[in-house]
């Protein structure tokens, strides 16, 4: 019985948890475009970072 | 188009295009070519992204768009143009009113009530298992209500966040004092939910919050798939008006050429437009002639000639030569505006009767509230103790589940059979009036024909096998979606190699390198100046003419099948066309359609829709070209093809592939689709004729109601399930309109 005393808090807090991180990424854009990124592995030269490499890594943000 | 960039760093142009944001930085979207090669997708972006001032870029695809964010005070929209020209992808801003996308936050609000109703759907199951297969104790009573508690913790943010849409629709509905699905839906949800939170408050009695978050999940899910198919749809409308350049060369009164901004013109302005770009504006041609590509706007793939004095369409591409015309019509009267406009009342106005009362839900929430009101009364006077629990089965049972499953089961099926045969479908609503159309109003240019390569009117030069000269122009079509390009890829037997370096001039064609030589497909003025055009495909190298490939036009495929399948089934068929008498009659002959009209501007055959509607018709409009848009959009139910334009597509429910016998699969699914949301609303409503009784009469328990109501939904979806699209008909059939003579004779 102790077990379901612990464990159900840690269920909801998770669910929270999972929600806050789905609307966070609904928020950003990450389901906008679901075509892109699944040939990013396939390219074998990732172009433009010969001079800017450092700033392209921020841009996310 | 002008690469004049240095034009948008002034301020009267910018504020048409830049949209500032709140910390700062500003949005801009820009119009770039077809992103069909991914890897180009991704360079684009990542070389936008390394400039200065540059925050974010989103590439969306299907839209032809980017969206740029970035810090106008550390990089122009000059400079941004320029890295797009550099990258060989030339960009054109578009009006910032684009930048706001309403389906874009229709789209991101469902996919979160999606989740939530998810992720506490199955919460709330887990712990209703819990109690239903009695884990705990019976004696235990504390940790029983523990769990009653917790079901109804899991419950609450489905019904109070997810639900929302449902409740706000039938408060919309009953305002306008019409019963709409949405109705029973939410008074179901919301009766379950009080009744159940009763129950859990009291500490006795029957919970089902388990059944009322399940249904809601079940109806977003079929919801957000439908709005993901609208969005995807919404993308292709890169439609005339943001395709109407917002630059304009127009001469002052001292006689000098100045660029000004389209929304500028006025009537009586006196314009000059480049060859290779677009006229911004309707006029009158004020140079010796022109000519003219207007398939944008009328799917028309041969050359229109225009001389002096005659009218110019906003929209249409210069060929050749420079030209001047005098404006009628200028900004938000265009002729390409006006186009969109008539479409987009159309679509309006058919919104407003897709959202019409359903006769039948009406009566039925009545019935069921009567009925309730009834049980409440007798038990009251009766038996008061019961007569709680008994009006909750009556209303549990009487939850229109099943009812409110039975169409959009039936419809997300269909719309995942139809995908399965290459046709999309964007307005499930529109099946059912497929299956009852009795006219169809069909385009004839681009629609039941579009171009082919005659074969054996083909003419080279210099001894060329005419197989290698079909070979090297399929190279560079390769990739092209336009309706010539297809014709030589059909036309092409061998496996095409891929030319690089391909550029495509719009109006013009194809310019390539293969195995190191340059290539040139299109016009003839376009592949080897000097020669004049002459409606025929020519290839070219740096030397000179190769081949030329003589163009005719015949029948689509699945034509023929497609047209003799509507009017067996009764369907009145016309063609109405833009294109001239004879050339219609030839087509119309072929076909054994007796009613035919030429020369048919879009407001005609917008027109012939509304009066074939007015005579109480049902009609089916089947089209490709901008010109078509109105009609489709005002039809009951419309079809476009894949090589529609894209305003054509927007308005279009169905969108087919290359084959016309597609409408008649769509169609004969569409009858079927009807037969099943009969069966399944039939089902939904003797189930509760004969479980509401019993109900009432206090025969039925709480737990007993909320089991049958949970199996009756689950027969209306395994019996959507069961819809199938019909077998495809014989091989004979459909493909053999067009005999391959080029493959005969190379055989």
């Amino acid at each position: 019985m102790n077990a379901i005393i612990i464990l159900i808090p840690v269920t909801l807090a998770l669910i929270g948890f999972a929600t806050a991180l789905f609307f966070w990424a609904v928020r950003h854009d990450q389901f906008q475009d679901l075509d892109t990124p699944a040939i990013l592995p396939l390219m074998d030269d990732v172009p433009a970072s010969e001079e800017n490499s450092p700033q392209t890594t921020e841009k996310h943000a | 188009m002008s690469t004049d960039n240095t034009l948008w760093a002034r301020p009267a142009l910018a504020a048409q295009v830049l949209a500032p944001r709140r910390d700062g930085r500003s949005d801009v979207l820009l119009r770039v070519p077809a992103l069909a090669d991914a890897r180009r997708t991704v360079m684009l972006q990542s070389t936008l992204e390394a400039l200065p001032g540059v925050t974010r870029v989103r590439v969306e695809v299907t839209a032809r768009r980017l969206h740029i964010t970035f810090d106008a005070a550390r990089i122009g929209l000059p400079d941004l143009l320029d890295a797009c020209h550099a990258s060989a992808c030339p960009a054109q801003p578009l009006r910032r009113e684009l930048l706001d996308d309403p389906l874009h936050h229709q789209a991101n609000d469902a996919l979160k009530r999606l989740a939530v109703a998810g992720l506490f759907t199955m919460q709330a199951m887990m712990f209703a298992l819990v109690l239903y297969l009695g884990v705990i104790d019976r004696v235990d009573a504390s940790t029983r209500q523990l769990f009653r508690w917790l079901e109804m913790l899991a419950a609450t943010p489905v019904i109070g966040y997810a639900a929302i849409p449902f409740f706000r629709h039938a408060l919309r509905d009953l305002r306008a004092r019409r019963a709409g699905i949405d109705v029973p839906i939410a008074i179901a949800v919301l009766l379950i939910y009080l009744a159940s939170a009763w129950n859990t408050l009291a500490g006795h009695g029957a919970i089902w919050f388990d059944s009322a978050t399940m249904l809601i999940f079940v109806l977003l899910t079929g919801r957000y798939l439908e709005l993901r198919a609208r969005r995807r749809h919404h993308d292709l409308d890169a439609a005339s008006t943001d395709n109407l350049p917002l630059l304009a060369t127009r001469r002052d009164a001292a006689g000098t050429w100045e660029t000004v901004a389209a929304l500028e013109l006025e009537p009586g302005d006196r314009l000059r437009v480049s060859e290779g770009s677009v006229v911004p504006a309707d006029g009158i041609l004020a140079c010796a002639q022109a000519r003219l590509d207007t398939s944008h706007h009328d799917g028309e793939s041969r050359v229109r000639h225009v001389d002096q004095g005659q009218p110019v369409e906003s929209g249409s591409l210069v060929l050749d030569a420079p030209i001047e015309l005098t404006v009628t019509r200028a900004g938000s009267a265009t002729s390409a505006t006006r186009r969109r406009q008539l479409a987009e009342e159309a679509a309006r106005q058919r919104a407003r009767t897709d959202g019409a009362a359903d006769a039948g839900v009406g009566r039925f929430i009545a019935g069921v509230l009567g009925l309730a009101a009834a049980t409440a009364a007798f038990w009251l006077w009766h038996d008061p103790a019961r007569a709680f629990d008994t009006v909750i089965a009556v209303l549990v049972v009487a939850c229109p589940c099943a009812f409110a499953l039975a169409t959009p089961a039936t419809l997300t099926r269909a719309m995942s059979v139809l995908a399965r045969r290459g046709v999309m479908l964007t307005r499930p609503q529109a099946l059912a009036a497929l299956a009852d159309v009795d006219h169809a109003l069909v385009d004839k240019t681009g629609t039941l024909t579009r171009p082919q390569l005659d074969a054996a009117a083909t003419l080279t030069h210099n001894n060329i096998e005419p197989r290698q000269a079909l070979a090297w122009a399929a190279a560079l079509a390769h990739g092209s979606s336009h309706p010539v390009a297809q014709a030589v890829l059909r036309a092409n037997a061998a496996t095409p190699a891929t030319a690089s370096d391909i550029q495509v001039s719009a109006g013009g064609g194809i310019s390539g390198r293969l195995d190191g030589r340059a290539l040139r497909l299109g016009r003839a003025g376009f592949a080897c100046p000097g020669h004049a055009d002459d409606d025929a495909l020519w290839l070219a190298d740096a030397h000179g003419p190769l081949a030329r490939f003589a163009l005719v036009e015949s029948l689509r495929p699945g034509a023929r099948s497609a047209m003799q399948a509507l009017q067996q089934a009764g369907i009145h068929v016309a063609i109405a066309s833009g294109d001239s008498a004879p050339r219609v009659a030839a087509i119309a002959a072929q076909l054994d359609i007796a009613d035919h009209h030429a020369r048919q501007s879009p407001d005609a055959k917008f027109e012939r829709v509304r009066a074939a509607q007015a005579a109480g018709h049902r009609v089916l409009v089947v089209g490709d070209g901008s010109n078509d848009a109105a009609a489709l959009a005002a039809a009951d139910v419309s079809a476009s093809l894949a090589g529609a334009t894209d305003l054509a597509r927007h308005h279009a429910d169905l969108l087919l592939g290359d084959d016309l016998s597609q409408l008649t699969l769509a169609r004969a699914l569409a009858r079927r689709a009807v037969r099943t949301m009969r069966h399944n609303r039939r089902w939904g409503l003797t189930w509760n004729a004969i479980a509401i009784p019993l109900a009432a009469c206090g025969l039925v328990p709480p737990w007993l109601a909320a089991l049958g109501m949970s199996a009756s939904s689950l027969i209306v979806v395994l019996n959507a399930l069961r819809l199938e699209a019909p077998d495809a008909p014989p091989a004979a059939g459909p493909h053999h309109d067009q005999p391959a003579r080029w493959q005969e004779r190379t055989a």
